[in-house]
């Protein structure tokens, strides 16, 4: 009787023992999972750290590299002495300049798209030369008529154009034409003065603006920076 | 206080030019001895780039760059460039600011020596004259917010 009492005792002290190491266990599961959690969020953290970091230096050192090449040309073409000694000064003084004012020039370049707008933007040029032959040629006849059919408007439209860099790009293209005159900007509005009904159609239709819009890779083009923000988000899921 | 201008074109369009405006004043001090030019107009041209980018960024991102501590470091430099090399030919044995002597620790000839000294004495003029130009425009256009502390 006692015997078998004992050995129910010991069952129970077993198995209480038993209970209690699983709890242990399972505790220990859950803190080695959480603080494998942790470990990866850190790691993850640092590794987007890394990267973003490494990705502003590379944008840093190419817009100090760009911003040094064009003052060194900006240089040359100023100093007109080519020996060793001028170019040697002027290369000393565009790094520096280059050093303090790397943001200034290219504030908004995305990575790894510099060339291609550059390229563009020189592609550019030539259309817009030729546009302004076009409205010169326009207005000339206008003017010279005797009647004068001139219908001067203000238009107000809104642009697609996100960056400063292309608004002013756009609002100076608007401006070089005859015939339109930008007036101002205020909250992605451009209020453009125009000479004539045909002069404001043609800006209305909206080549230009989408001209711009491709040199500097906006509007319905992908961005390089999104892009490589997808890719990162991508690669935290793990997909 | 100087704010920030609202309008976009004339924001972007200074701060585009600001490179060009500071080698171009570079440009004007380094050939002071050939072209017209020299120190102080090339200090006043780098004073004057800084100016444009105060008055349309705003005064507050501006003094990352150049603040009144740092301006007054380096009119003091510019004033030790010029004083040093004018010292300088003083203790070879020459007239104060007798470029020519400093041919005897340069090893290269007089002339060159002279227009190597005038140069180094531009740099020091260009120098102070830009920091002063900055310390007097700072002077002026901060004087509501140092007023506006003393009345607090």
């Amino acid at each position: 009787m006692e015997v078998t009492l004992l050995i129910e005792a010991t069952e129970s002290a077993f198995k209480i023992l038993e209970d209690a190491r699983n709890h242990a266990a399972g505790i220990m599961d859950t803190t080695i999972e959480l603080m494998a959690d942790e470990n990866r969020f850190i790691k993850e953290k640092r590794c987007r750290a890394i990267f973003t970091g490494a990705q502003r230096r590379k944008t840093r050192f190419q817009n100090f590299v760009g911003t040094a090449i064009i003052l060194f040309i900006f240089w040359a073409l100023l100093s007109g002495h080519f020996d060793l000694f001028h170019l040697s000064i002027g290369a000393v003084c565009s790094l520096t300049v280059a050093y303090l004012f790397h943001d200034l020039l290219f504030v908004n370049v995305r990575v790894g798209n510099i060339h291609t707008m550059a390229w563009r933007f020189l592609k550019y040029i030539p259309w817009l030369l030729g546009q302004i032959l076009i409205a010169n040629m326009h207005v000339a006849a206008l003017v010279l008529r005797p009647k004068m059919p001139i219908n001067p408007r203000i238009m107000r439209f809104k642009t697609k154009l996100e960056t400063d860099i292309s608004k002013v790009t756009f609002a100076n293209s608007i401006t070089l034409t005859p015939g339109t005159i930008t007036i101002d900007i205020r909250d992605g509005e451009f209020y453009v003065h125009a000479l004539s009904q045909m002069v404001a159609d043609d800006l209305y239709g909206g080549e230009m603006e989408d001209r711009v819009a491709h040199i500097f890779m906006e509007g319905d083009h992908l961005y390089v920076q999104d892009v490589l923000d997808a890719a990162r988000i991508y690669e935290t899921l793990g997909v | 206080m100087i704010r920030e201008s609202d309008d976009v074109i004339v924001k972007t369009v200074a701060r585009l030019l600001m490179p060009f405006i500071t080698i171009y004043a570079l440009y004007v001090v380094m050939h002071g001895h050939y072209s017209p030019g020299g120190g102080f107009q090339g200090g006043v041209i780098l004073a004057a780039g800084f100016i444009l980018l105060v008055v349309t960024q705003g005064i507050a991102p501006i003094r990352k760059r150049m603040s009144e501590k740092i301006a007054v470091i380096i009119s003091s430099i510019g004033l030790s460039i010029y004083a040093g090399i004018g010292a300088l030919c003083l203790i070879l044995g020459g007239g104060y600011l007798d470029y020519g002597i400093l041919s005897r620790i340069l090893s290269v000839d007089r002339a060159e020596a002279r227009s190597l000294g005038i140069l180094g004495v531009e740099i020091g003029v260009a120098l102070g004259v830009m920091a002063v130009m900055c310390t007097i425009f700072f002077a002026i256009f901060t004087l509501d917010e140092k007023n506006d502390r003393r009345n607090e």
